[in-house]
């Protein structure tokens, strides 16, 4: 279960952002034009065991945002984010990957990034490379397989990650119609397994299939969270 | 078929052991730093002995300092503080270059700061068997004090790691950390006692060398392997080092635990 209670996120975005302490001291007598924002403002949102929920909005809208405060990796700035259940935390695939080593090297390193034990990953590893096609790449350099193959491999181990929550951020941009449609199988699986999930994505298609539920964000605020179908007729009706 | 079971683990949302992450993390980076070859590991090799050739011309050919064993002594120090350099500089370039991971994946953060130390140790301790062959070769009798260089590697281990913590810390936040550490290594290098015997110091300095638990660190493990002297072997001495390598690691990893929230932002 997941509970956002009036979360806040505000990043501060100073018009010269200064990176080193000679830029401090440089400027030390010139005055800081900060500009506060906020990618997310008093946002309430409880996600129940098992739902699959949709979130939409345009770009800058804090659909990453939110997952990353969900996945632990930025803090908020005020309300408190509870998140009862391991979390599997990727939001894209393929993040951690590392051109210079082979194929099974980053199912190794990707899966301990993701949270995998080692005999987690033992177990899996000849699944993930058959779901994935690699069998006969790999002892191939990553950065030699074409941006499809890898693509696939990040997938192939993401959903292997057997945590009850699943965070998703756009991955269906990229991958060929075979690709989707192995990506559609695997959340008619999670669906029946029972996972939680929140995925971020501008395919409103298929935010409609899946979806129990859809969240449209605008400007760091919930506009409207409900029935997929009648939030998404208002997000395409304000044009 | 997909690669997972209906199974679901973890259903309270245990701890994860991020001990395996760390190791693997090393071991990748070993991998990728010697390009998974031997020669890759000799070629990196090549630093630390030119350096060592370097010093050892000026300072056995050129200034001709008759101080027995002077080889081994410069070949040890040099390794020596080349791990704590190597610590303490690349945990900030590992930081940047893993900035796309930890802008997207939560784990706590001295994962990466940790792996990098051990992936310096395990190049440190490949070294240290090349030191050893030199240490034969030259035919150097072992001593039964040379046990004690595992207790000081353990020590230098924690100095090392506890700097580059808080180094790490401010790095994000403040870019020049690097740039400024850099040059507090090469001062380093030269307060300690790795190119010059400490004899050769006037004993009013000693007190201020030996400030630096690093120079107790160096002098302590020639003492162990090569002599003379003994000065540095004492219990008291270990505590000294032992509570400041400690001390500095825990509060090492304090500050970076406070200031690595706000990681995903900085870097």
């Amino acid at each position: 279960m997941i509970r956002l209670e009036k979360v806040s996120k505000r990043f501060v975005l100073p018009h010269e952002r200064k990176h080193t302490l000679r830029q401090r001291f440089v400027s030390i007598f010139q005055r800081n034009i900060y500009e506060r924002f906020y990618a997310l403002r008093d946002i309430d949102m409880d996600v129940q065991s098992g739902e699959f929920v949709g979130i939409i909005g345009k770009n800058g809208s804090g659909k990453s945002t939110l997952l990353k405060l969900i996945a632990g990796v930025l803090e908020p700035t005020a309300g408190s984010v509870i998140v009862n259940d391991g979390v599997a935390p990727f939001l894209e695939l393929g993040v951690g990957f590392h051109g210079e080593l082979s194929v099974r090297d980053n199912v190794f390193l990707y899966g301990a990034l993701l949270g995998m034990s080692r005999a987690e990953v033992r177990l899996k590893y000849d699944g993930i490379i058959d779901f994935a096609g690699l069998r006969d790449f790999v002892e191939a350099k990553l950065k030699n397989l074409s941006s499809g193959m890898q693509v696939r491999l990040g997938f192939s181990i993401t959903v292997s990650v057997e945590r009850p929550i699943l965070l998703v951020d756009e991955v269906l941009a990229v991958g060929d119609l075979e690709f989707r449609q192995k990506c559609y199988n695997a959340f008619e699986a999670f669906k029946r397994n029972g996972r939680t999930i929140l995925f971020v994505s501008h395919d409103l298609g298929v935010i409609e299939r899946f979806c129990d539920r859809v969240a449209l964000l605008e400007k760091g605020v919930v506009k409207s969270d409900g029935d997929p179908k009648s939030v998404l007729a208002i997000y395409q009706n304000q044009g | 078929m997909l690669p997972f079971t209906s199974r679901i683990s973890e259903p309270g949302g245990g701890r994860r052991n991020y001990l395996y992450l760390t190791l693997v993390m090393a071991t990748m980076d070993f991998k990728v730093k010697y390009d998974n070859s031997v020669l890759g590991y000799l070629w990196s090799l090549l630093k630390p002995l030119l350096m060592f050739g370097t010093l050892y011309l000026v300072f056995s050919v050129f200034v001709r300092w008759n101080v027995e064993n002077y080889q081994l002594y410069l070949l040890l120090g040099v390794i020596l503080w080349n791990f704590f350099s190597e610590v303490t500089l690349n945990s900030m370039v590992l930081l940047e270059s893993k900035a796309s991971i930890l802008k997207k994946i939560y784990f706590p953060r001295w994962v990466v700061v940790v792996a990098s130390s051990v992936t310096s140790l395990l190049t440190l301790l490949l070294n240290i068997c090349v030191f050893f062959v030199f240490f034969f070769v030259s035919g150097t009798e072992l001593r039964a004090s040379s046990i004690l260089l595992v207790l000081y590697i353990v020590e230098l281990y924690l100095l090392a790691t506890g700097m580059a913590f808080l180094l790490c810390g401010l790095y994000p936040k403040f870019r020049d950390t690097h740039h400024i550490w850099e040059v507090f290594v090469q001062l380093g290098f030269w307060a300690t006692p790795i190119v010059y015997p400490i004899a050769i110091v006037p004993d009013r300095y000693h007190r201020l060398i030996f400030l630096n638990p690093a120079a107790r660190i160096v002098q302590g493990c020639r003492e162990a392997l090569i002599g003379p002297g003994t000065d540095f072997l004492t219990a008291t001495n270990h505590l000294i080092v032992l509570a400041a390598a400690g001390g500095l690691f825990v509060a090492g990893l304090a500050v970076f635990n406070r200031l690595s929230r706000s990681f995903a932002e900085d870097l």
